[in-house]
């Protein structure tokens, strides 16, 4: 497989199909934003939301589908591994999660 | 080192080099490299403005639908098209077509700058209104201007490098100083600018919808 042909999928309709899904994928967030949700609930929507939109711009835009495995497995959990880290471990975060002022 | 020769080099073991773990360019992978470090950078920024936000109770909500949010709409539609132009300048440069590539490449530079342009135009709009880095106009949370400039302030200027990137390759690609795959090392570049808007739109615009 050349350098080229690994990375080639499918035409530009595809991807025009896909940009129609991200697009819909706004509208979505636009509207859940309206229906007065506590700002809590609201975060976890457009979180999951924003996710579901940046998966599916890494996995076609950007052509991750295309190649090798091993890239994706390489640069993929590393990424979920820092970003665990910064929100979980880090003794900060517990302060944070409680939402305990910084005393001064 | 044109594409054929990188080719073989890559997949037939070229005396005194190694075949590439992952198949692409060493180019390539540092790009993949960067997008994860700089993925992080937003992570982080991001991850402080989310707890900031959900833990202050005076949070301002100053974006109404018209003009913010629908600006915000038209903003990441215009990101969103210049990901697809960028695609177009990939396949084009793919397949050889160079004038083609270098009108998509173009292209993705206009839509670009575009978007910066309105980002810039809200920012001064927003400034007209009294918000600054610590100033908010409305008497909440004076956070709320940190957050909001320093968040979009570093995508805009992400969009801006982007924007005099896209420049030198069209400009480059056009005179065949540049190949495909370093069209599509831009393209991964363009692309992860677009995916973090894809966050900075819902968190910092529409969770301050009012």
């Amino acid at each position: 497989m050349s350098v080229q042909g690994a990375a080639l999928g499918p035409g530009m309709k595809f991807f025009v199909a896909v940009w129609i899904a991200l697009m819909c994928i706004v509208g979505v967030e636009v509207i859940v934003t309206y229906q007065h949700l506590p700002p809590r609930q609201l975060l976890v929507w457009l979180l999951l939301l924003a996710f579901l939109e940046a998966g599916v711009a890494a996995w076609y835009f950007m052509h991750l589908k295309y190649e090798r495995a091993a890239l994706t497995w390489s640069l993929l959990p590393a990424l979920v591994f820092v970003v665990f880290m910064m929100d979980h471990i880090w003794p900060d975060a517990f302060r944070l999660a409680s939402l305990r002022l910084l005393s001064h | 080192m044109d594409v054929s020769e990188l080719d073989a080099t890559i997949h037939a073991g070229h005396a005194g080099m190694e075949e590439s773990p992952y198949g692409i360019p060493s180019g390539k992978l540092a790009m993949w490299c960067f997008v994860l470090s700089d993925a992080v950078t937003f992570s982080a920024v991001l991850f402080a403005y989310g707890y900031l936000r959900i833990g202050s109770p005076d949070w301002s909500t100053p974006f109404t639908f018209v003009p913010s949010v629908l600006n915000g709409l038209v903003m990441t539609f215009v990101l969103l098209t210049s990901g697809l132009t960028m695609l177009a300048a990939v396949e084009a440069a793919k397949a050889g077509r160079t004038a083609a590539g270098t009108r998509w490449l173009w292209a993705t530079c206009a839509l670009g700058a575009l978007f910066a342009g309105m980002h810039l135009m809200e920012w001064r709009h927003m400034i007209e209104e009294g918000w600054r880095l610590f100033q908010n106009p409305l008497g909440g949370s004076v956070e709320f201007g940190a957050a909001f400039f320093c968040i979009t302030g570093l995508h805009l200027l992400h969009v801006l490098g982007g924007v005099c990137a896209l420049a030198v390759i069209a400009l480059g690609f056009h005179r065949q100083r540049y190949n495909s795959i370093d069209v599509e090392v831009l393209g991964i570049y363009w692309h992860f600018v677009d995916l973090v808007w894809m966050f900075v739109f819902p968190l910092v615009y529409l969770m301050n919808a009012r």
